[in-house]
């Protein structure tokens, strides 16, 4: 057990933030469109994540943000477009289908089981990994020696809360469920993880701690997509940032240029009036 | 934030999902004494022996029911469907084909299978207050259709009646029989919800009840295994229906009638959600109610009744295990802290705000 606390960055290192990778793209997105009524909310959007990437998405408030997120996980279904994952297309695909071919998301509000020890929670996702959508095996007992709860104890100590194991989730603190949280996506073994704002309503200690947890799990490969409002996340974090406005991506590039990007800067002072 | 000391509750590490066998073999062979000893300590209570059967009855009932309700936080209000299918399947079977048990119980849990299928497929569309109310529509419609369309064959108001015994390969079933074919089929039904319970897939059913949501996104096919515990908690109930008409060879149209489905859930309530003892507690204590008492007091046991109900849904939301819980930390002993509510029933706003 005392070899999985400390990470071992085996699997390539990221590219330092800032700086633009390069590789073959775990995630694209051609010509994705949605409209609500009258809201034209996706317009147009092309983008392609890079393998191993940590890829910023960020914009005023109604830009499409979530909406594009929603998209990616099935929740809501483009108008016309593709989405390629791993060069497969998931469009159309059920939820569970789309998780289990290896995206996770990580929500605004942590999604947790709160009346479960987080052993149990992490347990959930390693099963399902190992079992996949649906498995009915009522008889075996789920011991301590399980593979699947093996394996959430390990998860557990790598984000920090092998001590707390045995606690129901609900009595975490804010920060910890947000741990809780990105260990079940880590339990899944997610390839690609879609956070939606993970430091919101957070302090500054508790942002820097989700900041170095989530390149802790950089290290191991994991591509990770994230909707920030907070700049100073997105420049510690991000090796490319895409700018939504009005649903169309407007800028496009590393922190630095996009930071540098009239059209940004225009975006975010008309969305602030 | 980890050096934080964590108020909640501490659980021992052996209970995060290690049971030993010990225990379980131990929690079995008690509760197998009491229900087998049954006919001998409730006539000491007033009771007789049928009511014992009766108890049987209800209490296979409600431990299935459990499985959906307390597990999978589910709330049906239609499972009368399948007590009075398995019910009218059995009643069928020994008017008019043959008095053997095996050939009726085969053939109510088919008819169950192909009615669950059906109602669960439908009904599991959708979630919280809407599953309970396609449920309770159903059921309905069952009850409906009984009394008109299909009462060349199911009687009518009048209920199926029939002159037969039951038989074992030959052997007549009354009486004592009855009760530890009941007793023996509730000791399995309860062992199978135990084992289910401490399982992977029992896991996954109370992380359902916990967030469906987070499940759905962790990759899990939600409604796969919600599916499953509606199919599971009706074979039960087919079960519980199908030794109703072998104990007393007549079905009555009551059996598919709401408030059939309404007993169960008010037994559960009664005794303790999710604890399986407790439905089985709940169970016994409305039959003897129903019996018992109602001799004693008359007809306001239905007043007395909703009193009981209302007190322990106020005071003890637990049911009558949280009462037992209650006396067993105040002698000083530690009990986990349960919760009773059933998230699947409340809108949560917080859900909807990160989906919008």
């Amino acid at each position: 057990m005392a070899d999985v606390q400390t990470p071992q960055p085996e699997t390539g290192a990221p590219p330092p933030a800032g700086t633009l990778p390069t590789g073959e793209a775990i995630l694209q997105v051609k010509g994705l469109n949605k409209r609500f009524g009258g809201l034209q909310a996706i317009n147009n959007i092309n983008l392609d994540v890079a393998k191993g990437s940590i890829h910023a998405i960020i914009g005023p408030n109604g830009a499409g943000k979530s909406t594009f997120l929603n998209c990616l996980i099935g929740l809501i279904e483009p108008d016309t477009g593709e989405i390629l994952f791993e060069g497969k297309s998931i469009k159309g695909l059920k939820q569970h289908r789309i998780i289990q071919r290896g995206i996770a998301r990580v929500f605004q509000t942590p999604q947790i089981f709160p009346g479960m020890s987080l052993t149990e929670n992490v347990t959930i996702a390693a099963l399902s990994k190992r079992d996949g959508e649906f498995r009915f095996n009522p008889v075996t007992p789920l011991n301590a020696s399980n593979s699947a709860t093996e394996e959430a104890q390990s998860v557990l100590a790598q984000v920090g809360l092998a001590d707390q194991r045995d606690v129901e989730a609900e009595h975490l603190s804010r920060g910890d469920k947000r741990r809780l949280e990105l260990a079940i996506c880590i339990a899944a073994h997610a390839k690609l993880l879609l956070l939606d704002e993970p430091t919101a309503g957070m302090s500054r200690h508790d942002t820097n701690r989700t900041i170095d947890l989530l390149r802790l799990i950089s290290e191991k490969g994991m591509t990770k997509i994230v909707i920030e409002h907070d700049m100073h996340v997105v420049f510690s974090l991000a090796q490319r940032v895409s700018v939504l406005a009005q649903g169309a991506v407007i800028a496009d590039g590393t922190p630095e240029e996009v930071r540098g990007n009239p059209k940004v800067k225009e975006a975010y002072l008309g969305g602030a009036h | 934030m980890s050096t934080e000391t964590v108020s909640g509750p501490v659980r021992p590490a052996a209970a995060t999902g290690t049971r030993s066998m010990g225990r379980e073999a131990l929690i079995l062979l008690v509760f197998s004494a009491i229900v087998l000893s049954m006919p001998f300590w409730l006539p000491l209570l007033g009771g007789y022996e049928g009511l014992a059967t009766k108890i049987m009855v209800w209490a296979i009932f409600a431990v299935g029911f459990d499985i959906l309700l307390g597990f999978t936080g589910l709330l049906s209000f239609g499972h009368a469907a399948f007590f009075g299918g398995a019910a009218y399947v059995t009643g069928y079977v020994f008017r008019d084909h043959t008095s053997e048990i095996i050939v009726a119980f085969i053939a109510s849990q088919l008819g169950v299978l192909v009615l669950a299928a059906a109602i669960g497929f439908l009904s599991l569309r959708r979630t919280g207050i809407y599953f309970s109310i396609l449920t309770l529509a159903f059921a309905e419609m069952m009850f409906a259709a009984a009394l008109a369309i299909f009462a060349p064959f199911t009687g009518g108001y009048d209920g199926l009646t029939m002159r037969t015994t039951p038989t074992l390969f030959g052997m007549p079933m009354q009486g004592l029989y009855v009760f530890y074919m009941g007793a023996i089929m509730l000791i399995f039904g309860f062992a199978v919800a135990r084992m289910i319970k401490n399982s992977a897939f029992g896991l996954m059913l109370r992380s359902i009840k916990e967030n469906p949501m987070r499940l759905q996104y962790t990759g899990v096919n939600v409604w796969a295994y919600k599916m499953a515990a509606f199919m599971i908690s009706a074979h039960f109930a087919g079960v519980a229906g199908f030794l109703m008409v072998v104990y007393e060879p007549y079905v009555a149209t009551k059996f598919l009638h709401w408030s059939t489905s309404g007993e169960v859930v008010i037994m559960s309530v009664i005794g303790g959600v999710g604890t399986l003892f407790g439905p089985i507690i709940g169970a016994g204590f409305l039959m003897y109610f129903e019996n018992v008492v109602q001799a004693a007091i008359g007809e306001q046991w239905k007043l007395v009744l909703g009193l009981v109900f209302v007190l322990v849904v106020i005071f003890l939301p637990g049911g009558f295990v949280q009462l037992g819980a209650m006396i067993w930390r105040a002698t000083g002993h530690k009990v986990r802290e349960r919760r009773h509510n059933v998230p699947d029933m409340e809108p949560d706003t917080q859900r909807e705000r990160n989906l919008g």
